[in-house]
């Protein structure tokens, strides 16, 4: 069989076990297409192919995720493979262990073909800030992948894994999903483990896979879901277990948040949005304006402050001394954040700042359960825009904020969302969903997501490369 | 919100707590700090005089585990990363007695 690589979760498992091909050749499938595409798309910082080959002829194949190749962003920590977070700084570190979620992904079975390349320490939506080069964008390489997951999206836009994992702390799944056409779930914050991942915004990161449908990402979560003891953050629950899907949506509420389509937005965006909401409409749920949803303008700046702030304090742990080189390897955007978030949490300046973004904090938690009483579920765009040109965040302090205006609400309030191709723009360039539920409700998210895969046809699409 | 102007010496001290050095190519930052502060300062137009902060969202507070030794990484592989080692410990810069 040829193009073993395009399969997707689903599809790669079904044919493993018929036998129709084995695990090495799956594995090898993705490699070459890896060897093929790579050196033009920069997806990957490491590629791990003889240790996948190695793994793939003995893997039991019954296993959940038995022999599926999985390309993993940078700043998971994984055993003997090295982990850069895209930063020169951390250009020679092997990880002694692997985060938990990597734990739990090799004993169901996955197969680590490589480590994709993200905005160096996960900083910016473009992934044009990697110390290992821009990645770019498989629908048309002279436009970014988003980011900061821009590796692992752009890795499955282009076929060169089955599955792969994100994480997200303002956008980083959902919005290079967007960007790429493919599906990023982001899952609730502390549904899923973030030990052994590179801290950046301890208080909103959120670790999530990153697919080719819907079905493979619920899957996935499932898998990497459950109580950590070594997250004090971790949700104390079983891993999350994909529900029944949908034939209909009788009885739900949809709302549509007008501060969700801002005056910038691109206008094929919105008409998509607009669309798809239609399909919702036309499948039972009601669909409701929320006319009062704060402002998403509050969101950037609070999650400028908080990022800031958190990133000064989780970067202080590289010294040079335990691993990796000195803070002189450290590139201009990191210490443009590290920077501010020092000044917001220095004497004089932490209740203007940090102490203020923390109270308008509780208002976007309180705007959400405000609004969750009129609706079940919440959608709009994830980017006002679709994959903007490589070069386009140079120089912009606020470029990441900007580009993830829409879905920083969300994470700021530690809610689960999913990001679903749901049309094109005049140059072929993906235009996506989001889809937001209250905290622990990702059940829902996959319901709706799942019911307009099955009545579109927008990720079956595939970039000619 | 406070007055935020970023003095050079307020972006000194800032580099000095952060422990960077801010080479002269990248001296934009302090104009793009400023930039940001000025941005931040939207939140003034929201009332948060009798709201509590948010500090984490899913409310968990003092999560303890109990005082047993779990397995952990070995001496040799927790030091395996370190640029110095000595006598089976990281070796670092010394802070005191600097001309010793």
């Amino acid at each position: 069989m040829t193009d073993l690589n395009k399969l997707t979760l689903f599809q790669a498992r079904q044919g493993l076990k018929s036998k129709k091909f084995t695990a090495p050749e799956l594995v090898q499938s993705c490699l070459n297409r890896i060897k093929s595409l790579d050196k033009k798309l920069n997806s990957f910082v490491t590629i791990v192919e003889e240790n996948a080959l190695k793994q793939a002829k003995t893997v039991d194949i019954n296993l959940p995720l038995g022999g599926i190749p999985l390309a993993v962003k940078d700043n998971y920590l994984t055993k003997d493979i090295r982990t850069t977070a895209s930063s020169k700084l951390l250009d020679n570190y092997i990880a002694q262990y692997d985060a938990t979620t990597i734990d739990k992904l090799k004993k169901a079975g996955a197969i680590i073909i490589g480590k994709t390349n993200l905005d160096a320490w996960a900083h910016g939506s473009s992934t044009e800030s990697s110390d290992y080069g821009p990645t770019l964008n498989p629908w048309n390489t002279q436009h970014l992948p988003g980011g900061s997951s821009g590796g692992s999206a752009a890795a499955i836009a282009a076929d060169e894994t089955i599955i792969s994992v994100g994480s997200e702390t303002a956008g980083s799944i959902r919005q290079p999903a967007a960007w790429c056409g493919v599906v990023g779930f982001k899952p609730t914050y502390g549904r899923v483990s973030r030990y052994g991942i590179i801290a950046m915004k301890s208080s909103t990161d959120s670790p999530g896979p990153i697919c080719k449908s819907v079905d493979d990402a619920a899957t996935l979560l499932g898998i990497m879901s459950g109580h950590d003891p070594l997250d004090a953050t971790s949700i104390d629950e079983d891993p999350w277990k994909k529900p029944e899907s949908r034939q209909n949506l009788n009885g739900l509420k949809i709302g549509l948040p007008l501060s969700y389509f801002p005056s910038q937005i691109q206008p094929e965006v919105k008409e998509a949005i607009l669309k798809a909401a239609e399909i919702f409409k036309k499948f039972g749920a009601q669909i409701i304006e929320l006319p009062d949803v704060l402002d998403p303008k509050y969101s950037i700046a609070v999650y400028t402050i908080l990022q800031r702030s958190e990133v000064s304090s989780n970067l202080a742990r590289f010294d040079g001394i335990r691993y990796g080189h000195d803070r002189s390897f450290f590139g201009t955007e990191a210490k443009r954040r590290i920077m501010l978030g020092t000044y917001s949490l220095s004497a004089g300046y932490y209740d203007a700042y940090y102490l203020k973004a923390q109270k308008v904090r509780t208002l976007i938690c309180q705007d959400f359960d405000k609004q969750f009483q009129k609706v079940d579920a919440i959608i709009g765009p994830v980017s006002p825009t679709t994959a903007l040109k490589v070069g386009a965040s140079k120089g912009q302090a606020m470029f990441g904020e900007l580009q993830d205006m829409l879905v920083e609400p969300s994470s700021i309030a530690g809610l689960p969302g999913i990001s679903i191709p749901c049309g094109f723009d005049k140059i072929a360039l993906p235009v996506s969903l989001q889809i937001i539920a209250p905290q622990r409700r990702e059940d829902l998210v996959y319901q709706i997501a799942k019911l307009f895969e099955d009545n579109t046809d927008y990720h079956l699409q595939r970039p000619t490369l | 919100m406070s007055d935020n102007s970023i003095t050079d010496a307020v972006f000194q001290h800032t580099a000095r707590l952060s422990r960077l050095e801010i080479k002269p190519e990248e001296a934009s930052i302090k104009d793009q700090l400023i930039e940001a502060a000025k941005y931040v300062k939207v939140l003034d137009e929201l009332d948060t005089k009798d709201i509590s902060p948010t500090f984490q969202v899913n409310h968990k507070n003092n999560v303890l585990r109990q005082d047993k030794i779990e397995p952990s990484l070995s001496q040799d592989l927790a030091l395996s990363q370190a640029k110095k080692v000595s006598n089976g410990y990281f070796e670092t810069a010394p802070t005191i007695n600097k001309n010793k």
